[in-house]
């Protein structure tokens, strides 16, 4: 089913219990290039409630990594506003929007960027010190993450020694050390074949089932059907969204 | 894991460009502690043998340095005269001539010739034989000895030049001990008679004239030198004469030629370090653009710009700590062998070094790192500071 492009809700409409996770209202963003001025992303407004389960496609270049950008707080917008947890983004100091992300946001990226000197477990561990989780509960929560993404075994492996897919395995594990209550990933099956693409997709499925909102960019239709939103997008534009 | 082993993990990842940081800041580093010991060796060396020497003023007719400028008239009674002060404990006085010395079958020796006279220490240590007691005495030194096959109880003919005149017939003197004096040179041959003894071979010019007279004062009741008390003193028995203190002589050193070294040091100082900023400069400005991805990936994961920066700080910082701490040894051993080359310079006490271990040294060193560390960091820190996590992820994936 075809919704309107623009979702309900502006700022300040967050008056139920679990507010939004994100608030976006007619967010811009346009790359000023010697060449002429680039809009990556034109008015878009769309809210992300707890748990939701969306994905956005679309040709490339049509802006989806620029959008993911900004909804996970590594770029701001041009112009309309972002409401992270109610809170304007824009008016957060560059110290603090970190520690938002360290604390709320987990991101999953295509090459996985894990650290290839830290273990699985370092990777794991890294962003709940960062955030200052003590010794025991790290240890308790890296355990936990290991086993929950199938590597128990594989604690003290550096990425080198990890194929593709377990080295996706180990950065969700990291995206998920801080409980954030969203997750981004862009393409994250961008560089892994069918089948481990599918397990990846599957325990991604798992992570939103168990209550983290996930926002997925993919060119792949299958990870895409498996959300329960779907954002295409066109020339910075939501074209459509679907809702399942 | 906080920012220090983070940056150690970081830094054995690629064991290849650390080692070769750690080595090129041994390297420089060695230099640097080269170049500071090297700036202020030799005055402290001088220092050191002024205090050993067991006087810490010395008395003159003019402003000159001592056994430059014109003769102390009566220099003799000047110094017994100053001796009997409360202040001094000691008061020696000294004169300085030229002498050629023979021994039959040897060629005839050019030496110094020094006389002195008055009670009380003596700058020397006899090292064999005895000390100078009756006329006709004389203490050689090694040089001496060895040139001329002479030992204690020997005797050998003394021909003086005193006050430019050549012309005195020569003596026959005793050799009553090998002494080793402390700013002799190297390849010096002196000997040193009693002022009567020199008085009586310069043609009995016994005036008692000195070139100086060397002060040991009275340390004071709690145990302190006594050198301004007694310098105080002299001045008021003898307004006429000038009084230098170890530390004036050691000052005036070091504004005069000794100063050369200091602006030696100061300039290859500025170049060394200027290299060490540039090689770590270099190495973590290339590890930094290797980890550009990683580094945005971090910080999209929330850690802030300050961890990113002290991450790269603290990696500039292992790589310059361990190799200055390598760099103190081996500038030390480099400092002995570079002593040694410069040793050979002519006309240098035979006690004195250039590179002389000085707390104040390895403490500048240090400093001197710790902002090498800083300053080669800067440029990287620029870069991971204002690192676009966005189009930085972006292109990783892009390329
Ligand atoms: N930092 C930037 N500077 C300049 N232009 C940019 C920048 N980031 C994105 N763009 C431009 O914005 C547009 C959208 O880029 P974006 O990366 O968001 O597309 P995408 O939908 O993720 O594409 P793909 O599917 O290929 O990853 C492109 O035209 C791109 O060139
Ligand atoms: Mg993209």
């Amino acid at each position: 089913m075809t919704t309107a492009t623009q979702s309900a809700g502006g700022p300040g409409t967050t008056t139920s219990a679990a507010p939004a996770v994100i608030e976006a209202t007619h967010i811009t963003r346009v790359f000023p290039m010697a060449s002429g001025q680039v809009t990556a992303v034109a008015d878009i407004s769309l809210t992300i409630a707890p748990g939701d389960h969306l994905a956005i496609r679309g040709p490339s270049g049509c802006g989806k990594s620029t959008l993911l950008h900004m909804l996970g707080c590594v770029d701001t917008a041009s112009s309309g506003t972002l409401l992270f947890n109610g809170r304007d983004v824009a008016t957060l100091s560059d110290r603090d929007r970190s520690l938002l992300r360290l604390t709320q946001i987990g991101f999953v990226f295509q090459r996985f960027f894990l650290l290839p000197m830290l273990t699985a477990w370092e990777n794991i561990e890294l962003p709940q010190a960062e955030s200052g989780v003590g010794k025991a509960e790290r240890r308790e929560r890296t355990r936990e993450l290991l086993d929950y993404v199938g590597l128990g075994k594989r604690a003290g492996h550096r990425p080198s020694e990890l194929s593709g897919g377990e080295m996706q395995r180990v950065a969700i594990a990291r995206a998920l050390a801080n409980r954030p209550r969203l997750l981004l990933a862009d393409e994250p099956t961008g560089e892994l074949d069918r089948t481990t693409g599918d397990q990846i997709a599957a325990l991604l499925d798992r992570v939103n089932a168990d209550g983290t909102a996930m926002v997925l960019v993919t060119h792949d239709p299958s990870l895409a059907d498996r959300c329960q939103r779907v954002l295409t997008m066109r020339d910075g534009r939501v074209e459509s969204e679907t809702t399942r | 894991m906080n920012a220090i082993p983070f940056a150690w993990r970081s830094l054995r990842r690629q064991p290849a460009r650390a080692a070769l940081g750690i080595l090129g800041v041994a390297a420089v580093g060695a230099l640097l502690f080269d170049m500071l010991l090297l700036s202020n060796g030799l005055v402290l060396s001088m220092r050191d043998m002024l205090d050993r020497a067991g006087f810490d003023l010395r008395v003159t007719a003019t402003d000159a340095l001592p056994g430059q400028g014109p003769r102390l008239p009566k220099g003799l009674a000047t110094a017994q005269a100053i001796a009997a002060l409360p202040t001094v404990q000691a008061a020696m006085a000294l004169r300085f001539a030229d002498a050629t010395l023979e021994v039959p079958g040897r060629a005839p020796l050019e030496s110094g010739f020094q006389g002195v006279g008055g009670a009380g220490i003596r700058p020397w240590t006899v090292l064999r034989g005895r000390e100078l007691a009756t006329a006709g005495d004389v203490l050689i030194n090694e040089n001496v000895a060895r040139t001329l096959g002479v030992e204690p109880g020997a005797t050998l003919r003394l021909r003086p030049t005193c006050a430019g005149n050549d012309s005195l017939p020569a003596q026959t003197v005793t050799v009553a001990g090998v002494a080793k004096l402390p700013f002799d040179t190297l390849t010096a041959a002196t000997v040193i008679a009693s002022m009567e003894t020199m008085a009586t071979a310069c043609g009995g010019d016994d005036s008692g004239d000195a070139d100086l007279i060397m002060v040991g004062s009275r340390p004071d009741a709690e145990g302190n030198a006594g050198s301004d008390a007694a310098a105080r003193a002299i001045a008021a028995a003898v307004p006429e004469l000038k009084v230098l203190t170890n530390e004036e002589l050691v000052g005036r050193l070091e504004r005069g030629g000794f100063s050369y070294f200091r602006q030696i040091s100061t300039v290859l100082t500025t170049v060394t370090l200027s290299f060490a900023v540039l090689l770590i400069t270099v190495l973590l400005t290339v590890s930094v653009n290797q980890r550009l991805g990683d580094i945005a990936a971090l910080r999209a994961l929330g850690f802030s710009r300050g961890r990113v920066v002290s991450d790269v700080l603290s990696e500039s910082g292992l790589i310059v700590g361990i190799g200055g701490l390598l760099s103190l040894p081996l500038g030390w051993g480099l400092a002995q062998l570079l002593d040694v080359i410069l040793k050979r310079i002519p006309g240098l006490p035979a006690e004195a070094h250039f590179f002389v271990f000085a707390g104040e040294a390895v403490a500048l060193h240090i400093v001197l790192l710790a902002a090498t560390a800083v300053a080669a960091a800067l440029y990287p820190v620029w870069i991971v500071a204002r690192l676009p996590i966005a189009a930085t992820l972006r292109n990783e994936v892009v390329s």
